[in-house]
């Protein structure tokens, strides 16, 4: 499953923004403000509509009129065009949400893709204020259009996506296959001091957003993917001189306590002494080697406390993730992760009479020139070759 | 329109550069390139010069003297823009660094800072020849009593420099080579 362009309009700063041949990993900069944190909310806000409705989405960001772009009246509305797979269809589903009586909803949602190479696109599901149709035979269909079979359907509200009752069946793959991308999708914004929190004793597989379940998922890796686990340790260990384990252990009181053993002593740290790097590092680790991958990931500014050697490996393993795993989101600040990637991973946000541009680095000829040349990113990124990313 | 890039030492430079070049020239359009120090400079200006793919585009190469020996400092830049088929490209050096050329103009930082009586150090004989002023960015310092920033009063500083009358010799020699390429 890969994304390869988002359409957004009048979604906050993003009044009319394209972003096109979206790559397997993506990292994006913009000074504070362009809208980095607003583009992966698009997907938080996808998600929440669909495992509510649009009008909590919306409610949850402060109501249809803080959300909507100042100026416009709407419809708010997303184009995301994805594959499943390297040479499946290239699938799009569009959705747009404008205002009625006060009350949001769904003017339009569309799934569609091309049957064969030639003809216009094919609607595969198509819904307006709460009606529509749906083919209910894409899974069997070989042959001629005219054999699809459509099906009216009526949604219990108008503020429920469609997607979200047909990604539940098999015979909607292509639903089925963006319903799961945005029920999985996981944005990491790690913050240390969630992470050294104690926690009362539970299970966790996954790293959360905020990183504050560590310990229990630190406790699941150990126990069910003690390889891993190991691997985990071996990293850590060469990017951090002294550490030579980290556990968690259970305490009398019931709750989870993450420890980390460096080699000069006999007794282990407990993670609320351990240095924030350390801690970060060891949390992108579990995150990365989870053996059950995002199929979309974001993840805010990675090289906050970390040493900005660390930054080229960890770059590395993005990309690593985004090859065997899901595809990759990132923002950064960062010269030195920056030139760690490559000319076609990197967009720039820049905010043009208060909207925001969506700028792709390998479109622009001068950049793509210098880098020809041996010039890297975050060097062009700092001298200001981005046009208009620097704060002023 | 000609169109001009500077390769700069650092961010000082560049503030400089931004405000007084458009008040001095108005026909043309520029870009400040600023590196991260001389070593980072003489490393990989060589790579703009040959990447840089904007037709018409004249280059300037703007570090501070220092120490090192002037002549010995523009040869070898002079060298590495010859081997990167960029033989025209200007080469000058502030002596000995961006800031003797602020005590060139000691009237304008006096505005600039906001103190009074800062320009009589123009006819103290330590300061009277810019250029042969040993630690300027040090010194400069030391009169303003530290309130002289590098880079947010470079940028002032070329809001309001008068660049028709600076004392410093290598401020002067680097106007002239900008006209003459310009104009």
């Amino acid at each position: 499953m890969k994304i390869e362009q988002i359409k957004i309009k009048n979604y906050k700063a993003f009044k009319n923004a394209t972003m096109h041949d979206v790559p397997q990993m993506c990292v994006i900069v913009g000074a504070n403000g362009s809208g980095k944190s607003t583009l992966f909310d698009i997907f938080g806000f996808l998600k929440d509509s669909m495992t509510q409705n649009i009008t909590v989405a919306l409610a949850k960001r402060g109501g249809y009129k803080e959300v909507v772009s100042r100026n416009t009246k709407g419809p708010i509305e997303f184009e995301i065009k994805f594959r499943e797979s390297g040479k499946s269809e290239l699938v799009t589903y569009h959705l747009a949400i404008g205002l009625e009586n006060n009350q949001p909803i769904i003017e339009r949602e569309i799934l569609r893709y091309r049957m064969g190479s030639k003809g216009l696109p094919y609607h595969f599901l198509d819904f307006s204020r709460g009606k529509g149709t749906a083919v209910t035979n894409e899974l069997f269909y070989q042959g001629d259009i005219k054999e699809l079979k459509r099906e009216e359907q009526t949604l219990a509200k108008t503020d429920i996506l469609a997607i979200k009752g047909l990604a539940q069946f098999k015979q909607f793959p292509a639903a089925a296959t963006f319903g799961d991308l945005i029920d999985k999708w996981h944005v990491s914004d790690f913050h240390i001091n969630q992470a050294r929190t104690t926690k009362d004793d539970g299970y966790a597989e996954h790293l959360s957003r905020e990183g504050d379940n560590l310990a229990l998922v630190t406790k699941f890796m150990y126990e069910q993917h003690n390889d891993l686990f190991n691997s985990i340790l071996d990293k850590l260990k060469k990017r951090v001189p002294g550490i030579e384990s980290v556990d968690s252990k259970l305490t009398d009181e019931g709750s989870v306590l993450l420890r980390f053993q460096d080699g000069s002593f006999k007794d282990p740290f407990l993670a609320r002494y351990v240095s924030d790097g350390t801690i970060k590092m060891f949390a992108y680790l579990v995150l990365l080697y989870d053996p059950n991958k995002h199929p979309l990931l974001c993840i805010e500014e990675p090289e906050n406390q970390l040493y900005p050697t660390l930054l080229t490996e960890l770059a590395e393993e993005f990309k690593e993730y985004s090859n065997v795993g899901g595809q990759v989101f990132i923002s950064t600040h960062s010269p030195d992760f920056l030139n760690a990637v490559e000319l076609e991973d990197v967009f720039w946000l820049v905010k043009n009479a208060g909207y925001t541009e969506i700028k792709r680095a390998k479109d622009d000829s001068l950049i793509a020139s210098l880098i020809r040349e041996g010039d890297k990113m975050g060097y062009l990124w700092k001298q200001g070759f981005f046009e208009g990313v620097n704060p002023r | 329109m000609k169109h001009l890039v500077f390769l700069l030492e650092e961010e000082s430079a560049k503030a400089l550069l931004e405000n007084l070049l458009p008040r001095i020239f108005q026909n043309i359009t520029f870009k400040c390139i600023p590196f991260e120090g001389k070593s980072d400079l003489e490393g990989n200006f060589v790579k703009k010069l040959k990447g840089y793919n904007v037709p018409n585009t004249f280059f300037v190469i703007l570090r501070d003297q220092d120490s090192a020996d002037c002549y010995v400092i523009k040869n070898n830049l002079k060298e590495k823009c010859v081997d990167a088929s960029k033989p025209d490209t200007l080469i000058r050096i502030a002596c000995q660094e961006l800031e003797s050329w602020y005590f060139g103009s000691l009237v304008s930082v006096e505005k600039v800072l906001n103190i009074s009586n800062l320009s009589h150090y123009s006819i103290d004989k330590r300061y009277r020849i810019p250029d042969s002023i040993v630690n300027p960015k040090q010194e400069l310092k030391k009169i303003t009593n530290q309130k002289y920033r590098q880079v947010s009063s470079s940028r002032e500083i070329g809001n309001i420099m008068d660049y028709r009358n600076n004392t410093s010799k290598s401020f002067n020699v680097f106007i002239e080579g900008l006209k003459r390429i310009i104009e």
